[in-house]
């Protein structure tokens, strides 16, 4: 075909004399882009040289059309410092040995000894299908795994919507499984048995036992529904209720055995570790429950959310989290999101401080710090910016959580230390997001 | 207009929402009405009926007949005010099959913008041959209806009269409207998504009305030269432009480009879907 001179200022001309005028603004139209990627880069540092967590995140999701999207997410975390290791400080010095057997730490009078041996890296990857089944019915089904040197996650998950009462009623059910291996580092210490120095003799004894793969089933199952209030107004109610099986020990904690007028930590067995300690152990099945709602309201500029979960579990765990966000529309192209949160919960039946010499061994018992008695709370802001070609957000959040520093256990010595340590963290977090 | 009509606007203000629906309804009720092929007493009627003798047209028709004769210029003859009659050969209304093409050579000889004498505002059209609005007045009322929503606020508003549709700036919160262009397989289904932030977007195809003969598909947009739509035309033509009128004349002179629509979109440098 012969190309002939283009007639866009004919047709303008043209235009202009049908319209009478023709609009200042010339046209703006692309093609909406598939492809939608978002990252970030989050720092997570606790005080006293504790856990530093650096994590990258980098998600991808495409559209395929109306209905169907996919969605891919790596994250990869590098965690360094120390955890607490359940034992308490004591007016002597105490050696422990690491988690892999070899090498052993000290932590002086006073002190609370933490487990300095902590160094992993994670690897996560997820992946989601969504898609809709008619106008009112929406399915998606996922995987989740992860790997780290111990321990090895694999999931599959699926969510099924569907919208009734001209969608502003969502009701939706959804179903998780996963299984996790953890092959902890040095063995599977047998729970509430002393722990033993690195030339541990019965180590060779046990092994068989020890190099076994360990495995825990989590089946959760969700239901719940969205209903719109008002224009402006939307309510979330869902319940959930999830059941562990397996090793759900932490095979890294111990507890301090200590003399029950004098709170001193009790002889050991061995050279290699002056003192007692026992292995924790939890029960191998959880059963937990949870109830939350989430209301989140529209203003003229603004918005808020502000949501509440209500958790209950049969070790005895309750936890209640109040947790809201309000979004300051600065201007069209940029937005500041305080944020504020607070938690509360009970401890587990189990949790001990310590243990006491003389009295029976009990079933189970930890003294992890996580099933203690405890509050904690987070605040903090997020920022975030559109630009030409994404969004960029930036968020600063400071935590602080806190148990009762000198329980009932505390007796003679312990009554001086601070046998769970507050923990406060920050968290920083850079974001980008964009589309093409 | 034959279509679905609507106006969206994202306001607080009830008021404000109601008033620019009146006015919406209003000037396309008013615009259909006047040029309307279906309807008695129109301008249009007036002209079937005025057996060759000069009409002196109001100033609206007479714009609307200078920007069909100005498109008839740019297509060289195949857009044509009065291929309307070609119609009778090529019957959409009655099924998919209902077309009886033995009747184009008879009908071509009433179609044809040089045999009308178009002395503005004066239009003599000669006895048997039909004026039809068709191609044009849709997006001029898109156009038209767009303006007047201007006029009343600076709140933007997306007019959307069966898929020809014209904003008056970005949707507030989206930052853009999302327009669907839809699948030439499944009604209902878009298989791109435009975003649009100013100005206006057309389409033609024959997704929706067409014939079949012979196992080939027909859309309904005609040669006037030949009485036949142009071969090897793209299934649907979508086209961004500052107006739907533009847009409209974009897409509608792509389809009677056939095989090469794509290529003339090119040379015109507009922006441009095209489904095959």
């Amino acid at each position: 075909m012969q190309l002939k001179k283009p007639i866009g200022s004919s047709l303008a001309a043209a235009t202009c004399g049908l319209l009478g005028v023709l609009p200042a603004a010339p046209v703006a139209a692309q093609e909406a882009p598939d492809w939608e990627i978002d990252s970030s880069l989050l720092y997570y540092g606790e005080d006293n040289n504790r856990v530093t967590d650096g994590s990258l995140m980098i998600s991808a999701r495409r559209r395929l059309d109306e209905d169907r999207s996919y969605n891919l997410t790596l994250t990869v975390d590098s965690l360094t410092g120390a955890t607490p290791s359940g034992a308490v400080p004591a007016n002597v010095v105490q050696t422990f040995t690491g988690p892999s057997g070899g090498g052993s730490y000290v932590v002086q009078p006073g002190e609370t000894p933490y487990d300095t041996n902590f160094l992993d890296t994670r690897i996560a990857l997820s992946g989601s299908w969504n898609q809709a089944l008619g106008d009112a019915m929406r399915y998606g089904i996922g995987f989740s795994s992860s790997d780290e040197y111990d321990y090895l996650h694999l999931g599959l998950n699926g969510r099924l919507e569907r919208d009734f009462n001209n969608r502003n009623t969502t009701v939706f059910v959804g179903a998780a499984f996963g299984q996790d291996k953890v092959k902890p580092v040095g063995g599977t210490p047998v729970g509430l048995a002393p722990m033993f120095g690195e030339d541990d003799e019965n180590e060779e004894d046990d092994d068989e036992d020890r190099n076994v793969d360990l495995t825990k089933d989590v089946v959760d199952v969700l239901f719940g529904v969205t209903q719109v209030l008002s224009r402006r107004s939307l309510l979330e109610l869902s319940f959930s209720y999830g059941q562990s099986d397996g090793y759900l020990t932490d095979p890294y904690k111990i507890l301090s055995v200590v003399d029950p007028l004098t709170g001193a930590p009790v002889p050991g067995l061995e050279d290699e570790v002056p003192y007692l300690y026992l292995y924790e152990k939890r029960p191998d099945s959880r059963a937990k429950q949870s109830l939350f709602a989430e209301w989140r309201h529209a203003f003229d500029r603004d918005s808020m959310a502000i949501n509440f979960r209500l958790m209950d579990d049969d070790w005895g765990v309750q936890s209640q989290t109040v947790d809201a966000r309000y979004r300051w529309n600065i201007n069209d192209d940029s937005y500041l999101e305080p944020h504020l949160r607070y938690y509360t919960q009970s401890a587990a039946d189990f949790y001990r401080t310590v243990l006491f010499q003389g009295d029976p061994q009990p079933d189970f018992a930890s003294a992890d710090h996580r099933l203690a008695d405890m509050g904690a709370y987070t605040a903090g802001f997020k920022y975030g910016r559109r630009t030409q070609r994404g969004e960029f957000s930036i968020r600063l959040e400071y935590y602080r959580q806190e148990g009762d520093p000198s329980p009932g256990s505390a007796v003679g010595d312990l009554a001086s230390f601070e046998l769970v340590p507050p923990l406060t963290a920050i968290i920083a977090q850079f974001g980008y997001k964009f589309r093409f | 207009m034959g279509s679905p009509c609507e106006l969206l606007c994202e306001t607080d203000d009830e008021s404000l929402a109601w008033r620019l629906a009146r006015h919406a309804v209003r000037e396309a009720e008013r615009i259909d009405r006047k040029f309307s092929r279906y309807r008695k007493g129109t301008v249009v009627e007036a002209l079937h009926e005025s057996r060759g003798r000069p009409i002196r047209l109001d100033d609206e028709t007479a714009r609307l007949i200078e920007f069909g004769a100005k498109l008839w210029q740019l297509s060289e003859g195949a857009f044509d005010l009065t291929s309307g009659v070609l119609r009778r050969a090529w019957n959409f209304d009655e099924g998919p099959v209902a077309a009886n093409t033995s009747l184009i050579p008879e009908l071509l000889g009433r179609v044809g913008w040089q045999r009308v004498h178009w002395q503005p505002p004066t239009l003599t059209l000669p006895e048997g041959m039909e004026i039809d609005f068709g191609g044009i007045g849709k997006e001029y009322a898109v156009d038209i209806v767009a303006d007047h929503a201007a006029s009343l606020t600076s709140c933007p508003v997306l007019v959307n009269f069966g898929g020809d549709l014209r904003c008056t700036g970005a949707a507030p919160k989206a930052g853009a409207w999302q327009v669907g262009i839809e699948s030439i397989e499944s009604f209902g289904e878009a298989v791109r998504r435009i975003e649009l932030r100013s100005g206006a977007l057309a389409t033609s195809g024959d997704a929706r009305r067409h014939i079949e003969i012979d196992g080939k598909r027909y859309g309904h947009i005609f040669d006037a030269r030949t009485g036949w739509p142009a071969p090897e035309a793209p299934r649907s033509i979508t086209v961004a432009a500052a107006t739907c009128s533009q847009a409209g004349s974009y897409s509608t002179l792509a389809m009677l480009k056939g095989a090469d629509a794509e290529t003339f979109l090119e040379a015109e440098g507009v922006q441009y879907w095209c489904l095959r």
